[in-house]
């Protein structure tokens, strides 16, 4: 009874990790800042709340568990507002927009 | 000071307190309706927000737990579908992403609707708010055709407005696709 409930809190938590991993490589693949944005603060909303998630399970239904769901509570709604200040920080200081038209028209000029 | 908001504040801070400190004797919890209520009384005024205009005044908290409810399964549901759809692009050879800044208006003039809408839409994977304006002009980036899509179609803004009962019309301020700030 304990063993099923131990495998469906690590499977949790290794999806979780994955996510996390992907956020990191979305970090290195994307073009320009605001897309690193989207990496960075997104795919690790759904990496921690699957973490949390695989404790959560991993403690039962106890106090423990619902600390671990106001942690992620506060996650939920902190996270967007520092990736929208970094967002509107570099919107106010005139940072370009990547899109497929410019990098094409980059390309052709031979300027980078 | 509203009476009725006064002690729905005083409720969430109690139901705070006692999960936080876990302890159910009597003492503690005549420490944490003393606490509540002068935590609340302090308050009260910060979460009272008057509206762009200086006309209305609403409570930061002043939705149905309900309603909350539902857009908190909505957004949970939509959280988790967009996030699978980012992480394919992420990781698929082509990388097809189409980066673009979308702008809409909306209507509303709850200063807490025109936060939590800002907020939903950047924690949504896919789209990121980078601008909003006092009178309600929002500036989106969004990494992928689909995820702009999904803010065209308004899903998001209509949801909101129903959580706070605030008018659900909204204008796209549709400029040249994809064009540079």
């Amino acid at each position: 009874m304990i063993a099923i409930r131990e495998i469906i809190a690590v499977i949790m938590i290794v999806i979780g990790l994955l996510f996390l991993v992907i956020s990191a490589v979305g970090m290195l693949r994307l073009p320009d800042f605001y897309s690193r944005l989207h990496a960075s603060g997104n795919s690790e909303t759904l990496g921690m709340m699957l973490t949390l998630l695989g404790f959560v399970i991993y403690e039962g239904a106890n106090l423990i568990s619902f600390k671990l769901i106001f942690i992620f509570m506060f996650v939920f709604i902190g996270n967007p507002i520092g990736t929208h200040i970094l967002s509107k920080a570099a919107y106010k200081t005139g940072e370009p927009v990547w899109t497929n038209k410019n990098n094409e028209e980059n390309k052709e000029g031979g300027s980078n | 000071m509203n009476v009725k908001y006064y002690f729905k504040l005083v409720a969430i801070m109690m139901i705070f307190w006692i999960l936080l400190s876990g302890r159910f004797e009597v003492k503690f919890l005549i420490y944490g309706t003393f606490t509540s209520l002068i935590a609340g009384y302090i308050c009260m005024p910060l979460l009272m927000l008057k509206s762009a205009d200086g006309k209305n005044e609403y409570f930061a908290l002043g939705f149905s737990i309900f309603r909350l409810a539902v857009y908190c399964l909505w957004i949970f549901w939509q959280l988790i579908t967009s996030n699978f759809a980012l992480a394919k692009v992420i990781v698929s050879p082509e990388l097809a992403i189409d980066p673009q800044v979308i702008r809409f208006k909306v209507n509303m003039d709850n200063p807490m609707a025109l936060t939590v809408l800002a907020n939903s839409i950047t924690l949504t994977p896919g789209t990121v708010t980078m601008n909003v304006t006092d009178d309600g002009v929002y500036e989106i980036h969004a990494l992928t055709d689909d995820a702009a899509e999904g803010i065209r179609a308004g899903d998001m803004q209509r949801h909101v407005a129903r959580l706070f009962g605030q008018d659900e019309n909204f204008i796209m301020i549709d400029d040249e696709k994809g064009a540079a700030v």
